[in-house]
């Protein structure tokens, strides 16, 4: 007689070893990472060249901003490589910016809330998303990652939470609803903003029907850049915030 | 709970003052000029008064701009309507309902629309085609590869442009790979309304394992920039396709073990038997795609009635259910995550050496119009190019042509079928709202 609970046993343990064991290979595609430019090659050149072909203007002659990046992979052909360390994020965009194109410097100076305790609750608002987003957060509850054994759960109400998590570029009619949601959302409170489209607009910037940045909108205490991130960037984003984020570390392949 | 919990159920209140009206973008438009010219008139042969009928109904209603009025007087003595969204329990995405109710039957759950309109079909004119696909494939990201795939063979068959053969084969297992992904995802979110847990958690861990199959396989989970001609991440040699064949093969057979504990499960199929349920008539005549279509049996699916390369030389069966309800949306699913699963085989089994595939014949000159079946039903592109850059674009939808039906299924039903109803639908306002 089949049953769930034998079919449950089958599968086996299925959870990241993240945070306390290094991330597999799998949770840690191509993309995740931040493009880097080679070190071999002569800055100036490669980044003037990278310029003209990148989509978001993520690139510009002086250096990379990471938090515009939409991992489309066009500079792959100018020097650029999905190599940088994973997972950055950032309690300030200025941070995510990498003069010269090379990695991001490791920094511990991101804002935690040692308030928000060991157990999240997380609210989910949607900004206007194009659902990755949406579907990479709730992705947190299933087996694979599995964040209510890290005390992160979710919430239907606004006001049982202590986590705004926002993803999408903000459209004109969300606007007051989301202020509204934060302003529900008893203290202390933190805003994490989930994804380029969240952090500078992503591929959308610019776009008149929409008010990109987020940050002018909420006070947003920590990015996490990518299009969309994969769980595990948002995962270590939550831990950063609540002042448990230690950084992902990769097994060898 | 809603956020919008405070505004009026007046008309003219509040409700209708915190959502500003923005003007229908142009899927709107194109999407009356398909209904009534081409698409479901070559769809199910003449229908005539019926396509304009839902032609005129898809208009944004002149009282309540943003929602979607059916034309048809549900309300009576007694009732009231309330705004339900945007940030709603146990709905992924921000949107508003407007629920038409007195008290305990929905008479009518009406979807508001606008709300999440990024304006991406006024932005792409004057892009390549390259660079347009960047911001069509987000239209959606879980249907990314039906949209990108679309919008790449419009734009050929508007400029001429032949096809690699593998590319094509490439775009197909894509497409294949996500309607695996969508159908696992569907069958998770009805598991998790119907409070089956282990089920829920389950599936979507096999959920995740396609997306992981998408990261490892195409450099990218939800498969941004795979498609496209520069999109250099995505591995698919011969082991690799080997490799993608055995782990697919292995998501199939554990998929199987787990429907069968979902068959057995009195509490999940009693759930979904009868609820939402659409009828034949309503569905033709409302224009419904996918599996909602096919769930009333209507014999339906572009896959097999209008293939695009490479599907015409691939066996395909056809899913199909007559009940019309949540139950056989389900099951319409579950046959198409077997059937995707048969023709990924096929197409990686079956990978082209070389050679081109000519562009499909533009509709007229140097406009292209594609349709596809993406997850969640038949979507159109309909693009013109002039001189490398994109002139207008435009697109119809499966959740725009589906939300009808939406509003009706939901039409005396109670309030728990709600998410029901809406997670067998499988609809997105982002791909709606543009
Ligand atoms: S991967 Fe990022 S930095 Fe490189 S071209 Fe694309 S958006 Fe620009
Ligand atoms: S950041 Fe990328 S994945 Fe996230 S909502 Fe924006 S377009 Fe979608």
């Amino acid at each position: 007689m089949p049953s769930w609970i034998g079919q449950a046993f089958r599968r086996g343990i299925l959870t990241s070893r993240f945070p306390r064991g290094p991330a597999s290979p799998e949770e840690v595609p191509e993309t995740s990472r931040p493009p880097v430019l080679s070190p071999t090659l002569d800055p100036a050149p490669a980044l003037s060249r990278a310029t003209e072909d990148c989509p978001t203007g993520a690139i510009d002659p002086e250096g990379l901003h990471h938090g515009r990046c939409i991992r489309c992979a066009r500079c792959t052909r100018q020097g650029f490589a999905f190599g940088g360390r994973a997972h950055p994020c950032a309690s300030r965009p200025e941070d995510l910016y990498s003069a010269g194109g090379g990695p991001l410097p490791e920094r511990e100076a991101n804002r935690a809330l040692a308030a928000l305790g060991r157990s999240l609750q997380l609210f989910l608002v949607d900004a206007g998303s194009c659902l990755a987003c949406n579907l990479e957060v709730l992705a947190l509850a299933n087996p694979y990652y599995d964040a209510s054994r890290l005390g992160i759960t979710f919430v239907n109400s606004p006001h049982h939470a202590d986590v705004l998590v926002v993803v999408g570029i903000p459209t004109e009619p969300l606007l007051e609803p989301l202020r509204r949601a934060y302003e529900a959302l008893p203290g202390p409170k933190a805003v994490l903003a989930v994804g380029a489209c969240a952090l500078e607009g992503g591929i959308f910037r610019g776009n008149p029907r929409t008010r990109a940045p987020l940050s002018d909108t909420l006070p947003v205490d920590l990015f996490v850049p990518g299009c969309p991130p994969t769980p595990l960037d948002i995962l270590e984003g939550v831990l950063t915030l609540a002042g448990r984020g230690r950084g992902i570390q990769e097994a060898p392949p | 709970m809603s956020v919008a919990e405070d505004a009026a159920v007046a008309p003219g209140g509040a409700a209708e003052r915190s959502l500003s009206y923005l003007p229908p973008d142009r899927s709107f438009a194109l999407f009356t000029d398909h209904l009534a010219r081409r698409s479901l008139r070559g769809t199910f042969g003449d229908l005539g008064e019926q396509d304009l009928r839902v032609a005129r109904n898809w208009q944004p209603s002149a009282i309540r701009p943003w929602v979607l009025d059916l034309g048809e007087e549900v309300e009576g003595y007694g009732t009231f309507r309330f705004p339900y969204g945007p940030f709603s329990m146990g709905v992924p995405e921000a949107g508003t309902f407007e629920i038409v109710t007195y008290g305990e039957r929905v008479l009518e759950s009406r979807p508001g629309f606008g709300q999440k309109s990024r304006g991406i079909l006024g932005s792409l004119p004057g892009l390549s085609p390259e660079d347009a696909a960047l911001r069509v494939e987000r239209l959606a990201g879980p249907y990314s590869a039906a949209h990108a795939s679309a919008f790449l063979f419009a734009a050929e068959s508007a400029a001429g442009i032949p096809l690699p053969a593998q590319e094509a084969h490439v775009r197909a297992v894509a497409q294949e790979l996500q309607r695996v992904y969508n159908h696992l995802h569907v069958v998770a979110r009805l598991a998790e309304a119907a409070s089956q847990n282990v089920g829920q958690a389950q599936t979507h861990a096999l959920a995740e394992e396609v997306l992981r199959l998408g990261g490892r396989h195409f450099g990218h989970r939800w498969l941004f920039g795979a498609l496209l001609p520069r999109g250099p991440l995505r591995r698919l040699d011969a082991p690799e396709r080997s490799e993608l064949t055995r782990s697919l093969s292995a998501i199939g057979s554990r998929f199987e073990a787990l429907w069968e504990l979902f068959q057995g499960s009195r509490t999940f199929v009693d759930r979904l038997q009868g609820t939402g349920r659409v009828t034949r008539s309503q569905a033709v005549a409302w224009g419904a795609v996918g599996p909602v279509l096919r769930a009333t049996g209507v014999a339906w699916d572009d896959r097999l009635r209008d293939p695009a390369p490479p599907y015409r030389d691939l066996f395909l069966p056809l899913a199909r259910q007559t009940e019309g309800d949540a139950l056989a949306r389900a099951l319409v699913r579950v046959e198409e995550i077997r059937s995707s699963l048969l023709l990924l085989e096929q197409l990686l089994d079956r990978w082209p050496g070389g050679g081109t595939i000519d562009p499909l014949p533009p509709v007229s000159p140097q406009r292209g119009l594609v349709r596809c079946e993406a997850p969640s039903g038949d979507l159109v592109w309909d693009v013109s190019v002039k001189e490398g850059k994109v002139r207008e674009a435009g697109f119809r939808s499966p959740s725009q042509a589906n939300w009808p039906l939406f509003a009706l299924a939901c039409r005396q039903s109670v309030f728990t079928d709600f998410h029901f109803t809406l997670e067998s639908f499988g609809l997105a306002f982002a791909e709606t709202d543009g």
